[in-house]
């Protein structure tokens, strides 16, 4: 759908039109969903795009119509993206279950190369310990065996690596977003 | 999901839409109101008119401050849209602060640094911050109440840009009302209250604006 075109549905949202803002809640929850397929585990997409939907519903009456939707867009996604790193920061990991579905590969590998290179400018035992524990699932306490480093170094090395993660999205440009 | 967009498109309202250029008439017919309150209230400088106002000083530090709270403001209202951003706001702040303070120092050279003690009173400058702390909060509860409707995506960078503009105007009210003509005192103590009306700032207005 062209730029235009959201940016007339919004218009239209703002004026309480609930045509219009169906029809772009469910073009943007596309979109979204793309944006995060990148950035995230396929198992948090789909809350990230619900909390995303529901920042843009209770901030709509900050979009101008004169600018760019995508732009917009973007930067809210961009704002919940590096909440959602924060966030991981704050929560205990749990083990993935063996079984869970794999959708398809194209998404997963530039999800793992864009994690990839954030994760390469971290120090190499923060990036260790958040790769062991975040992405592999493994325990805080297998993490540490694996590595050499103590419990609580782990636990320290996972959480300035996440907050490092959080400041490098934030300082990228969110052009590029 | 579907029950989900449902329900937000049941929760529609039209709604106004935000206009930057409003704001900043809102919060500059605040910031006024302040002035105009605290010099109605008798806190103005006996001698303003008869001697402050004859001063290069005086001029400097109610430019410096008229200046900065302009740049402030402007950085911190522009980043209310989420695709803005504070930053070149606050560089422009910082490179702002740089200059006034060398336009201090060429004020008055023939003191140089000597002194100091007396040209620095501990308790004339608690005197100063008991003012100009103070006179920050009303305009920084202003325009936190802006961040907080707005939808910021730089957090600790448009509650600082907020804290530096509020300082910005508690300064320009507290010329009116401060005795002190040396630019040294000013140069060293001033910035000691915004720093503090910043950092609280800084502190407080991104919890109470998370979304």
């Amino acid at each position: 759908m062209a730029e235009s075109e959201w940016s007339g549905l919004m218009a239209a949202a703002q004026a309480g039109n609930g045509g219009a803002y169906r029809r772009l809640l469910e073009e943007v929850r596309v979109w979204l969903c793309r944006y995060y397929g990148r950035r995230l585990p396929p198992s948090m997409i789909d809350d990230a795009a619900q909390d995303t939907l529901i920042a843009i519903h209770q901030k709509r009456h900050t979009y101008d119509s004169s600018r760019p939707f995508v732009a917009w867009l973007a930067a809210i996604a961009r704002y919940k993206w590096i909440d959602r790193l924060r966030e991981m920061k704050r929560h205990s990991t749990e083990a993935l279950p063996e079984d869970i579905h794999v959708e398809g590969h194209e998404t997963t590998v530039i999800t793992a190369t864009i994690l990839e290179t954030l994760l390469g400018q971290l120090k190499p035992a923060q990036s260790t310990a958040i790769r062991l524990v975040k992405i592999h699932g493994l325990s805080v306490e297998e993490a540490a065996t694996r590595t050499g480093q103590s419990v609580s170094l782990v636990k320290v090395n996972i959480h300035r690596g996440l907050a490092k993660l959080a400041g490098l999205v934030e300082k990228e440009d969110p052009a590029h977003g | 999901m579907d029950d989900f967009m449902a329900g937000l498109v049941a929760d529609l309202k039209p709604v106004r839409r935000r206009r930057p250029a409003v704001e900043a008439v809102v919060v500059a017919a605040l910031f006024a109101a302040e002035l105009a309150l605290w010099l109605l209230t008798d806190n103005a400088r006996e001698n303003l008119v008869q001697v402050a106002m004859t001063t290069p000083t005086f001029w400097w530090k109610l430019a410096s401050a008229g200046v900065l709270t302009v740049i402030g403001c402007a950085a911190a209202l522009s980043s209310l849209n989420p695709a803005g951003s504070p930053r070149r706001g606050l560089v422009a702040f910082g490179v702002g602060c740089i200059v006034f303070l060398i336009i201090g120092a060429g004020l008055d050279w023939s003191l140089g640094l000597t002194n100091l003690a007396a040209r620095l009173p501990l308790s004339a400058g608690l005197d100063c911050l008991s003012y100009l702390v103070p006179l920050s909060l009303p305009p920084l509860v202003a325009l936190g109440f802006l961040m907080r409707r707005g939808a910021a995506t730089d957090l600790p960078g448009t509650a600082l840009a907020c804290g530096l503009a509020a300082a910005g105007w508690g300064a320009f009210v507290f010329v009116f009302t401060c005795p002190h003509d040396d630019p040294l005192f000013v140069a060293i103590w001033y910035p000691v209250a915004v720093g503090i009306t910043a950092l609280l700032a800084r502190l407080v207005l991104p919890l109470v604006s998370r979304w």
